[in-house]
């Protein structure tokens, strides 16, 4: 392929092509949110966009999933290693973590490849969520995997179409592994069509500024990109930040919680990430890629330089990575990495505790993390499998200025969670209670974000998972913050025959008429406790977020109630936190 | 002196009328200062404007009003003490709303909040009673918990109360008990059921819009109360008195006291119901409207005369799940800012200049460079002629504030003023996209209808660079959401949830399902003064395939009669197909809602036609002036529209002026003058 002109590029020009890239990859996100079958990307919308350059270094990316920004260029790697034959009209396929860059098996890439006469220009290219992919749990996620071959289907890089022509036996490979074809292959369809558009709207904006210009302008935009996160980090204080953060145990050494550990030194405008003091290689699936890595700190930087900066592969070569191979960051293949999200969690985390010593007004407590509850079943009548599945957050992490957020999605999870009407219209599945958490979120001078609590009452037998983190290990406060409340997940609650699950469990055979109870941690605290406003500690306890043995507990604060709301008791308050302090 | 309808759309400044001779169909409009702490005073003076000329009061016989006293207290925070009851166990449904965040920067944003609650937990209160997917009560409402419940509120001293229980819009009974109950414990208190506001599945939403409406909707009532008072004791006592809607019909003064939540957009509305009486007057029917201020851009979709309306909308953050004109807005405008960072890299927007310090050229002590200084610097605007000359722009302080980001870039002034111009303009493009294109419409088919202070200056352009078939600029595009007051109709929403695969039903049970509905339109369009004659019902289902998170509104034939459900099926995989490109023809569909519109129609007003007065169009011509277009600087005709015949034609590049706006007419592209006195511009030349 030609090489690109080195010319310099026109400013004008730079931002029109900047805008209409983020035209073009919204109106792909469009399309495939519109056109994708399953409720997981429709209601979830788990799935993001992107364009990339010849090379697979993403251009642009419409950012939903923050994480996939590490996974298109290891995706558009692996077809260009398996193939040296693209042609215009070819779409590949991929899910493979270790042949590509998916977390796990269930995101599905499709890759198309982008020519501008004849020459290859670059990729277009969406990752998405499937129902399920095979394997021994409905999901495809099983806690308790031990290798890759636990965890569904894996398509290496392969051919799905050749002159716009679908190969009809991958399909049928596909819908033979899965309990819910269908609703994998209309998403495959729904991501191709919108790789389609891409791939149209790339070629008339190639051909509109010319070939020349318009690769010019994709270079500079990732230089750009590089170059403003390089600027930021050079004006921090350098030296060594130190950090780690616990996941609770890797679904098969249970009880067994795997060490995240982040050693970051920067000087001048480089910032390096070393992470060998993290645990080995998890023998559940916990372990996540180096893709994932990368994605990660970016997700970090990003948040703590600029929210609305644009997003390419610059972000991500504007630090250094250092992860022990055999470690939970770069394990060894066939290592398990289904359930990769609380590990992404711990990291961030620790990223966060780790930089908060450079940004202490950006400082925040740990948040909730991020949980899936699978429910599947099949009916004896049709034969036909049935997959409901329900993304939970939590109390988020206070900040260095400002309380947690109650009952929502942290970090670079992001997920809607599911109308109860719709569920119970849907699936044999009865919602009894849903809820915040009094005294969930971690006390501090800003209190965390409260947990939620959702009751199910289960009307057919079904197979359950659940893939959570922080049921042990409570998410930790910042700058002298308590500790957030942690999650649980108990089969018939309030019974004699009570049953509390682990953290990750997978394939826990629910009867009908079992209830269970899903509990998820609110976020840390801000602060010494003390120091927070008994006013505030009232108004949240008359809002009903503390109770008055949590205020009196986790606040020193007296209260006493007068007609339908209570006061501050002044006096017993200043002894209280006097007696403390 | 014949008698009269007279509009009004009050905005933050200004608040704009139109007022129709209906005998004479002349049209004259005025602007008069807002009055926003009371904005019946501005409307009042405006109708007295009217009447101080000889006219009857009684003689005004319609009078409408786009409105954002709603809007306003909500994006302000300031409506009433509100209350929620929700079903015992399930407070997390508000608190927790959609869980996620918005997509975008928000997901990196670490100090991101959402919006504040409307009704803080300790005014909502919990009644035990729980109803199935099918409808079935599981458990009877408690009605002493309730009353029980209701005490601290009552003590507490709110003022409405929101009602939303779990599958009320498959079982309103309990919802309409609470409401006796409420009534009975509280009396006064305003009371909004979910059930009657948005009987539809998907708690969330439902809940969101009854919470919005019972927090406005006594604000609402008291204000168009004092308004009726206000016109009344003026003499106008007209029956015919309307409020705009979100969804571009009106509703009477009495309606809208009800449903506060469904005027959030009532302002926008206007603007967008003028155009589509654009698309009869001009006879183009499918139109982009494009309505540029100082600040946003907001875009609209019509097709075949009916603009798009979504379902769902987000105001502020806040969810409203009721119809409302599908309008983008991104943040583009005559003072949107263009700056240099470090990197050498140009940006332009989002922020703003505002109103203070406003562009350099405004000479308020602005000195980076808006997009009001770029078009003043290409030539586009005059120095002497903004807002019919009572504002006088200083060319130097905006060519020095181009020059401020031309210099380290290295470039030409004008170049960059050009180049900040094409950037704002593909950002503008974007937003058109995202609702044409995007959705599967081809823009060749499309005019650009222009108007907002900004809007006529760039939309030639745009619609050039689009690929459109031209741009209109209708006569009074300053005025043009009071102009869309003028002639709509009333039109009122009515939604209920039933979720049943469409294979399992027949004609009958879907007739069945909108009997109700059907009744309960008309009995409330009868009650409104509507004769059987002038209503019309449209009905509509939102289908889906089965398991799906996202329905289409498939339209109903007027009568179904064996076999209709067989072709709305048909119907539905051919809209499936067109709006997201493929089908699934094997796979079972399922009716999620039954939707019905109940329209009064309200005899329409004839626009002015105009006849050619024999005037020359070159005596329009002011004055030449250097514009610069595509780096070439060429001498041009500034046209002064008021000078401008019926049926002139004339070719680009120039400018044409008028009170409140600039048209630019960019090369190759031609003018003509409609008998409305639009001005319709074509790409090729004439």
């Amino acid at each position: 392929m030609a090489s690109a002109a080195k010319k310099t590029v026109d400013a004008v020009e730079l931002e029109i092509i900047r805008a209409s890239l983020d035209g073009i990859v919204q109106e792909m996100q469009n399309s495939l949110f519109r056109t994708g079958f399953s409720t997981i990307i429709r209601e979830s919308q788990d799935a993001s966009c992107a364009m990339m350059n010849p090379q697979g270094d993403v251009i642009a990316q419409h950012v939903v999933l923050p994480l996939h920004i590490g996974a298109f260029p290891a995706c558009c790697a692996a077809v260009i290693r398996a193939y040296d034959d693209i042609e215009e009209g070819d779409a590949f396929l991929i899910n493979h973590p270790y042949d590509g860059g998916s977390p796990h098996a269930p995101d599905m890439a499709v890759i198309t490849p982008v020519f501008f006469k004849g020459e290859l220009i670059g990729f277009t290219g969406s990752i998405a969520h499937k129902s399920d992919i095979g394997g021994p749990v409905p999901g495809s996620c099983s806690g308790q995997a031990k290798e890759t071959f636990n965890e569904g289907l894996h398509l290496p890089a392969v051919r799905y179409q050749r002159k716009f022509v679908e190969n009809r036996e991958i399909d049928r490979i596909i819908a033979a592994n899965s309990r819910t074809p269908e609703l994998v292959l209309g998403d495959i369809r729904g991501q191709l069509g919108s790789s389609r558009l891409g791939e149209q709207r790339m070629v008339e904006l190639v051909s509109k500024f010319s070939r020349d210009n318009a690769v010019a302008c994709f270079a500079r935009l990732i230089e750009l990109a590089e170059a403003r996160m390089r600027a930021a980090i050079s004006e921090w204080k350098d030296g060594r930040y130190e950090a780690e953060r616990f996941v609770d145990d890797d679904g098969v050494d249970s009880g067994k919680p795997v060490r995240i550990h982040v050693v970051v030194e920067k000087k001048d405008n480089n910032i390096k990430f070393d992470f060998s003091g993290s645990a080995d290689q998890t023998k559940g699936p916990a372990n996540i890629r180096p893709p994932t890595v990368r994605a990660a700190i970016g997700y970090v930087l990003v948040s703590l330089i600029d929210p609305n900066t644009f997003i390419n592969s610059g972000v991500l070569r504007a630090y250094d990575i250092v992860a022990r191979e055999g470690s939970v960051l770069n394990p060894r293949f066939p290592a398990p990495v289904n359930t990769y999200n609380p590990t992404v969690h711990a990291l961030v985390e620790a990223l966060y505790g780790a930089l908060s010593g450079l940004l202490p007004d950006m400082a925040r407590a740990d948040g909730c993390g991020s949980r899936s509850i699978i429910l599947g079943g099949r009916s004896t009548y049709t034969g036909k499998g049935y997959v409901q599945y329900e993304i939970l957050g939590g109390g988020g992490g206070a900040r260095a200025k400002k309380d947690g957020q109650s009952g929502t999605s942290v970090n670079q999870s992001n997920a809607k969670i599911a109308p109860i009407e719709i569920i119970e219209s849907e699936f044999p599945t009865r919602v009894l209670r849903f809820e915040l958490i009094p005294d969930s979120g971690g006390a501090g001078q800003y209190r965390g974000g409260l947990g939620i609590r959702r009751d199910y009452l289960n009307l057919e037998d079904a197979r359950f998972s659940i893939r959570s983190t922080k049921h042990i290990i409570a998410p930790e406060g910042a700058g002298g913050g308590g500790k957030g409340r942690t999650g649980d997940i108990i089969v018939n609650p309030d019974t004699d025959a009570a049953k509390q699950l682990p953290t990750r469990y997978a394939d826990y055979p629910l009867k009908s008429g079992d209830r269970f109870r899903l509990i998820t941690p609110g976020g840390g605290g801000y602060g010494q406790s003390l120091a927070r406003d008994p006013d505030l500690v009232i108004r949240d306890l008359n809002e009903g977020y503390v109770t008055l043995e949590g205020a009196v507990r986790d606040y020193s604060v007296v209260a006493t109630k007068t007609g339908d709301l209570f006061t501050l008791d002044a006096i017993a308050t200043q002894k209280a936190r006097a007696n403390r302090g | 002196m014949g008698q009269y309808r007279v509009t009004v759309d009050t905005g933050g400044t200004f608040s704009d009328f139109v007022y129709v001779n209906e005998e004479t169909d002349e049209v004259s409009i005025a602007k008069i200062p807002s009055t926003p702490d009371d904005p019946s005073r501005a409307i009042l003076s405006g109708v007295q404007l009217l009447i101080d000329k000889g006219v009857k009061p009684t003689d005004i016989t319609y009078f409408c009003h786009g409105t954002t006293v709603g809007t306003n207290a909500l994006l302000e925070g300031k409506g009433v003490k509100t209350a929620l009851l929700v079903t015992k166990g399930f407070r997390g449904i508000y608190e927790v709303q959609e869980q996620s965040r918005p997509h975008g920067g928000v997901i990196f944003d670490i100090l991101y909040d959402r919006p504040a609650l409307l009704v803080p937990a300790s005014l909502t209160a919990e009644v035990p009673e729980r109803v199935s997917f099918q409808g079935e009560v599981l458990e009877e409402l408690d009605e002493k918990a309730l009353r029980d419940a209701l005490a601290p509120l009552k003590r507490a001293e709110v003022k409405s109360l929101a009602v939303c229980l779990l599958f009320s819009f498959l079982h309103p009974k309990h919802e309409q008990r609470v409401r006796e109950i409420v009534l009975e414990e509280m009396p006064g208190i305003e009371v909004s059921l979910s059930s009657d506001i948005v009987p539809q599945i998907r708690e969330y939403y439902r809940l969101s819009t009854t919470v919005i409406n019972a927090y406005l909707q006594p604000i609402l009532a008291r204000y168009i109360a004092n308004l009726e008072d206000r016109l009344t004791g003026a003499g106008v006592n007209t029956r015919q008195k309307y409020i705009m809607q979100s969804n571009g019909g009106m509703s009477t003064f009495a309606a809208t006291a009800k449903k506060a939540v469904a005027t959030v957009l009532s302002g926008p509305a206007g603007g967008i119901t003028a155009s589509v009486q654009a698309c009869r007057t001009t006879g183009l029917q499918n139109l982009i409207t494009f309505d540029m201020g100082g600040t946003s851009c907001d875009v609209a979709l019509i097709k075949d005369g009916e603009p798009s309306i979504s379902h769902r909308g987000k105001i502020d953050g806040r969810d409203i799940a009721l119809p409302m004109i599908d309008i983008n807005t991104v943040s583009a405008g005559g003072g949107t800012l263009a700056r240099v960072d470090r990197f050498g890299a140009l940006e332009v927007g989002p922020e703003s200049a505002g109103a203070v310090p406003g562009p350099a050229c405004y000479g308020r002590g602005g000195t980076q460079p808006t997009i009001t200084d770029c078009n003043l610097a290409l030539g586009y605007l005059g120095e002497d002629n903004f807002l019919g000359g009572k504002m006088k722009l200083d060319r130097k302080a905006a060519i020095a504030a181009v020059d401020s980001v031309a210099k380290p870039l290295g470039m030409d002034m004008q170049d960059a003023a050009e180049g900040i111009v094409r950037i704002i303009n593909v950002k503008m493009q974007e937003a058109v996209k995202a609702i044409s294109t995007m959705r599967g419409h081809d823009l060749r088919d499309f005019h650009l209808l222009a108007f907002g202070g900004a809007g006529p200056l760039h939309a030639g352009r745009i619609a050039a660079d689009l690929n459109m078939a031209g741009v209109i600029v209708p006569l009074f595009p300053g005025v043009y959401s009071a102009m869309g007051l003028v002639m709509s109709d009333v039109k009122h929403d009515y939604v209920r949830s039933r979720m049943t695969k469409i294979a399992s039903v027949d004609e009958a049970y879907v007739d069945a399902q909108f009997a109700d509905l059907v009744a309960h339109a008309s009995e409330e369009l009868q009650m409104e003064g509507f004769a059987d004659s002038a209503i019309e019902i449209e009905r509509s289902l939102d289908m889906r395939y089965a398991g799906q998170g996202y329905e289409i509104s498939v339209p109903l034939p007027a009568v179904l009669k064996a076999g209709s459900l067989a072709e709305l099926r048909n119907l539905f995989d051919e809209l499936h197909r067109q709006q997201f490109g493929h089908t699934a023809p094997h796979e079972p569909v399922e009716i999620v809602s039954y939707r019905l519109r109940g329209i009064g129609r309200v005899p329409p007003v004839k626009l002015p036609e105009f006849k050619p007065q024999g005037l020359k169009t070159a005596d329009a011509i002011r004055e030449h002036r250097d514009m610069r277009f595509d780096g070439k600087t060429l001498s041009c005709p500034v046209y002064q529209r008021e000078k401008l015949d019926v049926g002139a034609t004339f070719n680009g590049p120039c400018v044409i002026d008028q009170l409140d706006c600039t048209t630019v007419v960019f090369p190759g592209q031609s003018v003509r003058v409609d008998n409305h006195k639009n001005m319709i511009i074509t790409m090729g030349g004439a």
